[in-house]
């Protein structure tokens, strides 16, 4: 059972409450020591426990750091805990205790809505399934993220037709996913990603679900992507040939990190 | 039963809100059907109860319509061989004039060969009064009355009270207390028995009867003796069995009866929708579980017999708490027809609880779970065609296939062809019906592509106001046509019903207004009772010429209302000055040359009928109509029609001095219209009017407006009925929509989860599904509107036809429409707040579906 699903039922407030306390108490206590030094995610002593029958720790005082313009490959065994790290690291869950800044933003002061606009303005999501809307077209996905930042529509327009372009699908603004193949798919879906320009992108098996012809290219195109614009790149993958891509490699097994190299 | 544990329970469980509101889909459905029904069925019973009751042993009744007849017939009666007792009755309705104390039916008796046919069981009184008549005689101002009554106005025997009296308030004593049961019994215990003599003074009724009670000699048959009866009276005299006269009221009900089955049949419609919406919905989210079992083994029959099933679990449970409902709102309805009923069709019920009977209670449970079985047919039949292979497959949307698409396409123009086909063609009730029948059909099968089409229309306008939540809105609704059809269709047609019978009662009260206007012409009426409809109260005809002798007064015309049976059907017979009609003009000429038709009728050489009595018994110009008079039967022939509105059932006019006078011999009136000299102040009129007679004799006098004003009022209380259908349509608009969405947050959680991923605040999610929950409502309005308005079409020609006769101008009813608009979109978005609330509560990772 996930923590959220835990913390959905009642007190889970009280509970979400103190545990920003608690998380604020240790940035205070940390920062001082952690000098900001053009890091783009600074993570100390973080913890996540998800409650339920049986507790468990998908986390273990995990501390990382990633610099501005690097790529880091998160790897390990499934059960390890890459996609919780990643969903922390995104603003879409809170640690049980630890703290996290995300571009020198301490993620424990902020409620939902703040993260939210965080997540809306810095970070950036390419998921393994893609997750686009089946109802939009290409153009309208990826220009989603530039509607909630309350862009108007020609400039929405505009920008979304300059990034396929630029993945290389300008001439399939007005088709809808399900008549893209699945490397499309993912192109489509990292174009959205960058939409608005966000210095961090997160991806979770971005060619998980890929042949290996077209993950190839698809991570050609995120390095192309990560030199035009410099974005730093968490990348969490089972696939070492995905991985060999980042300049850094952080190794999890059983909630920590064992190893941490540089490729 | 295995699978229904180990499949469908769970099933259930995790979806309890949505099983809640489908279940709750077939109560409002059964609730509707059991509650008007039971109203229906209880003012019928407690009329028999009454009409039993009163009769005690009689065995036969001998009545001349509602005028009576006059005392000299009980001789002619008594000399029948075959009768061993003749008893005469008058019965009244009054106000007790006690506060909180509701009508009383007084029973007017002789108690010299009455307590043959009745029991006079006194607990407390005078035994006296029931063992020797003359002590009743001689004190006429004397009641028995029951003990329900003194134990609810603390009275006793000794007692007493006053009440309205032809010859003005009039102290009334109680002389003794009947015991329960029996007679006490009858008009839930608000009856009191009083001297026939002194009834007739009380109630204006000069020397005549209303009926005659009879019990026949041991040896003979019911049908002789009726026989006998019946010639030696002559066909102007109806001779029956007590029960006949109940089953005259029920054609009275025929108007209401229309109205309930309407909406009970729409009501059920309403939750078969519901629940097919449900079922259908279900099948799609358990596609892969299906596969599953499919691909273990489990047969296509036994998928079938899952889901038929679990519809009729639904259908079961939902029934009997619809039977529930039913009685609760049958109570709550009860005071209000009770109301209706003696407001319009001058029939009193005692107050009483309304229960549903057995018969109502089983018929409503099986109707209801036949109708949520019926229900799931469609969607168990799907369900036993999934494929396991494809099923088990990831990544299927939800949308109608082309052929499906096709197949509704062309049956919906199939049977809109039928409809238009036997609407022009069609002479007969039969063909129309079908008719009717096939456009309802075809409304249902083009609703979900006219959803579909509404829904793209209004893509770009909602996109244009909300460029994201607008566009998803509108794209669930375009491609996930299963989930939100059914409720459309069921929005489309109970807001189609709104709409429909809207327009029917904005054209009566039109056709009321127009009529009025021509028929109270007069600047005064004088009535004997309160609402002119109650006729248990009359003028002596020798107070026409002094109230024609006032100062002010420039013409007096009488008139006296009574029902007669024309052709097996309860007509009003209204008998006024023709002459003075034809003056004053009265009602608008349907048929019949004017001067001539009056001049015929007032010399009592024929009868002017209205336009819905035409209609209804089928009689023309020129036909011949058979009037039972006390005299004998009248045969007259049609001169004129006109349009009226006093009877549902149709009335006729003849003259009062020609035919009433004549044949009944009956010097009384009901309601003297009053015509004001040039100049004079009908307001002063009404003042000499009041002074002059209101000392001594019971009488109402209104002016012009005060009248009019009565009789709109008391339409539109009719016409209220048409609230509880809005409060259907309402229900349906929060059931079915909350039903909905709350399916819909589900399907589109890894939508939501992914807007959230990527900055959306859940407002804009909320947003999202307030958008959808308005937009379906809207687009089952319009869809509801335009339905309606046809239906209004057909139900106009219904009106005409079979149920009141009445001719009524077709009138969209735009000021309900717009009010019902807002009133559902509102309801809407109520609806939507649980399943928007639905659509934040839950973690964007879960339904992202990370490890």
């Amino acid at each position: 059972m996930t923590e959220s699903a835990a913390l959905s039922g009642s007190g889970a407030e009280d509970r979400r409450d103190a545990m920003k306390d608690e998380m604020r108490v240790c940035c205070d206590a940390t920062s001082a020591s952690l000098p900001l030094n053009g890091q783009m995610v600074r993570l100390h002593g973080v913890c996540k426990e998800f409650e339920g029958a049986r507790g468990v720790r998908a986390l273990e005082n995990v501390t990382l750091h990633v610099g501005q313009g690097e790529i880091v490959s998160i790897v390990g065994p499934s059960g390890s805990g890459k996609s919780t790290l990643l969903n922390l690291i995104g603003t879409l869950d809170r640690p049980t205790s630890g703290c996290i800044q995300i571009a020198g933003q301490d993620l424990s002061s902020l409620n939902d809505t703040a993260l939210t606009r965080l997540r809306r303005e810095k970070i950036g999501f390419i998921f393994q399934f893609f997750n686009l809307l089946p109802s939009l077209t290409c153009l309208q996905n990826v220009g989603l993220p530039l509607h909630l930042c309350g862009w108007s529509g020609p400039k929405v327009r505009e920008r979304a037709r300059t990034l396929l372009d630029l993945v290389g699908l300008g001439d399939r603004l007005d088709h809808l996913p399900e008549e893209l193949s699945g490397g499309e798919r993912q192109r489509i879906a990292i174009a959205r990603a960058l939409a608005s320009e966000p210095p961090l992108l997160l991806a979770d098996e971005p060619t998980g679900n890929l042949d290996s012809q077209t993950g190839k290219e698809i991570l050609g195109l995120l390095q192309d992507l990560h030199q035009q614009f410099g974005s730093t790149i968490i990348l969490v993958t089972h696939d070492q040939s995905v991985a060999s891509v980042a300049t850094r490699r952080i190794t999890l097994r059983d909630a920590r990190i064992v190893e941490e190299r540089c490729s | 039963m295995m699978l229904l544990r180990l499949i469908s329970w769970p099933y259930v469980r995790k979806h309890r809100l949505r099983s809640l509101l489908t279940t709750v889909g077939i109560v409002l459905g059964v609730a509707i059907f059991a509650g008007m029904h039971a109203v229906g069925d209880s003012v019928l019973s407690a009329l028999s109860v009454t009409i039993d009751r009163i009769a005690g042993k009689t065995q036969l009744q001998v009545t001349a319509g509602e005028a009576g007849f006059p005392e000299d017939v009980l001789e002619r009666v008594q000399s029948v061989p075959v009768v061993a007792a003749a008893a005469p009755v008058i019965e009244a309705v009054v106000q007790s004039g006690i506060k909180q104390e509701g009508n009383l039916l007084i029973v007017g008796v002789d108690m010299t060969g009455d307590r043959s046919l009745r029991q006079y069981d006194l607990e407390d009184g005078d035994q006296d009064i029931v063992d020797d008549p003359l002590v009743f005689l001689a004190q006429p101002y004397s009641l028995i009355v029951t003990r329900d009554f003194v134990r609810r106005t603390g009275l006793a025997s000794g007692g007493r009270f006053t009440m309205q009296t032809m010859e003005g308030e009039r102290e009334f004593t109680i002389r003794g207390v009947m015991r329960p049961g029996g007679l006490s019994a009858a008009f839930g215990g608000n009856l009191a028995v009083m001297d026939i003599y002194a009834a007739q003074k009380v109630f204006g009724r000069g020397r005549r009867f209303d009926r005659i009670d009879i019990g026949l000699k041991e040896d003979c048959p019911l049908d002789k003796g009726q026989a006998a009866l019946q010639q030696a009276l002559g066909p102007g005299f109806q001779v029956d069995v007590p029960a006949v006269r109940g089953r005259q009221f029920d054609s009275l009900l025929h108007v209401y009866s229309f109205m309930v089955n309407l909406t009970s049949v729409f009501a059920l419609i309403v939750g078969l929708f519901i629940i097919y919406n449900t079922f259908a919905v279900a099948v799609t989210e358990r596609r892969a579980e299906i596969g599953t079992l499919r691909a273990l083994g489990t047969t296509r029959s036994q998928v079938i017999r899952l889901f038929l099933l679990e519809s009729a679990m639904v259908g079961l449970v939902g029934s009997t708490l619809g039977v529930v409902f039913g009685s609760l709102i049958a109570n709550a309805l009860a005071g209000y027809i009770g109301d209706v009923m003696l407001a319009h069709y001058g029939i009193a019920l005692g107050a009483s609880r309304v229960s549903l009977s057995l018969s109502l209670i089983v018929t409503a449970i099986l109707l209801g779970t036949a109708t949520s079985m019926f229900a799931a047919v469609i969607p168990a039949r799907n369900a036993a065609r999934i494929d396991p292979v494809r099923a088990l497959q990831r990544g299927w949307y939800q949308v109608l296939s082309a052929d499906e698409n096709r197949t509704r396409q062309r049956a919906a123009v199939l049977f809109a062809a039928l409809a238009v086909g036997c609407l022009v063609l069609g002479r007969s009730r039969a063909i129309f019906y079908l008719g009717y029948g096939c456009f309802v059909l075809g409304a249902v099968l083009v609703a979900p592509t006219l959803c579909m089409w509404l829904s793209r229309v209004l893509r770009p306008v909602l996109t244009v106001l909300r460029p994201v939540e607008g566009a998803l809105a509108a794209d669930s609704l375009v491609q996930a046509p299963r989930r939100t059809s059914a409720t459309i269709a069921a929005l489309m047609l109970s807001t189609g019903l709104v709409v429909s019978l809207g327009g029917i009662s904005r054209g009566v009260y039109g056709s009321v207004v127009d009529w009025i206007d021509s028929f109270l012409n007069s600047d005064l009426l004088v009535l004997a009772s309160e609402n002119g409809t109650n006729r248990s109260f009359h003028f002596p005809d020798t107070m026409t010429p002094a109230l024609a002798s006032l100062g002010g007064v420039a013409d007096v015309q009488r008139m006296r209302s009574n029902k007669v049976s024309v052709k097996g059907a309860s007509i009003l017979m209204v008998a006024i000055d023709m002459d003075k009609a034809a003056e004053h003009g009265s009602g608008r000429v349907v048929a019949g040359a004017v001067k001539q038709m009056y001049q015929q009728a007032a010399a009592g050489k024929g009868v002017i009928i209205s336009e819905n009595c035409g209609m209804l018994q089928n009689i023309g110009m020129g036909d011949i109509i058979e009037i039972p008079s006390p005299s004998g039967l009248l045969r007259l022939p049609v001169v004129g029609i006109v349009t009226d509105y006093l009877n549902q059932s149709g009335s006729m006019f003849v003259d009062y001095a020609a035919i009433y006078l004549r044949y009944w011999r009956d010097p009384t009136v009901d309601i003297y219209k009053v015509y004001a000299k040039q100049g004079a102040s009908a307001e002063e009129l009404k003042q000499r009017v009041q002074a002059r007679f209101s000392q001594h004799r019971r009488l109402f006098v209104g002016l012009n407006r005060e009248v009019k004003a009565r009789v709109m009022n008391n339409t539109r209380q009719w016409l209220g009925m048409s609230y509880i259908q809005i409060a259907v349509a309402m229900l349906v608009a929060v059931l079915g929509i909350a039903n909905t969405l709350l399916v819909s947050v589900t399907d589109r959680r890894r939508e939501f989860a992914t807007l959230r991923a990527i900055g959306a605040l859940r407002n804009n999610v909320r947003l999202t599904v307030w958008i959808e929950s308005a937009t379906i409502a809207f687009i089952g309005v319009i869809l509801g509107f335009a339905f309606g308005a046809i239906d209004l079409r057909y139900e106009l020609e219904m009106m005409r036809r079979d149920y009141a006769g009445l001719t009524l101008d077709y009138a969209f009813p735009l000021r309900l429409a717009l009010i019902l608009a807002g009133t559902i979109i509102c309801a809407a978005w109520v609806s939507s707040l649980a399943a928007s609330e639905a659509s934040v509560r839950n973690s964007p990772i879960e339904a992202l579906a990370y490890e």
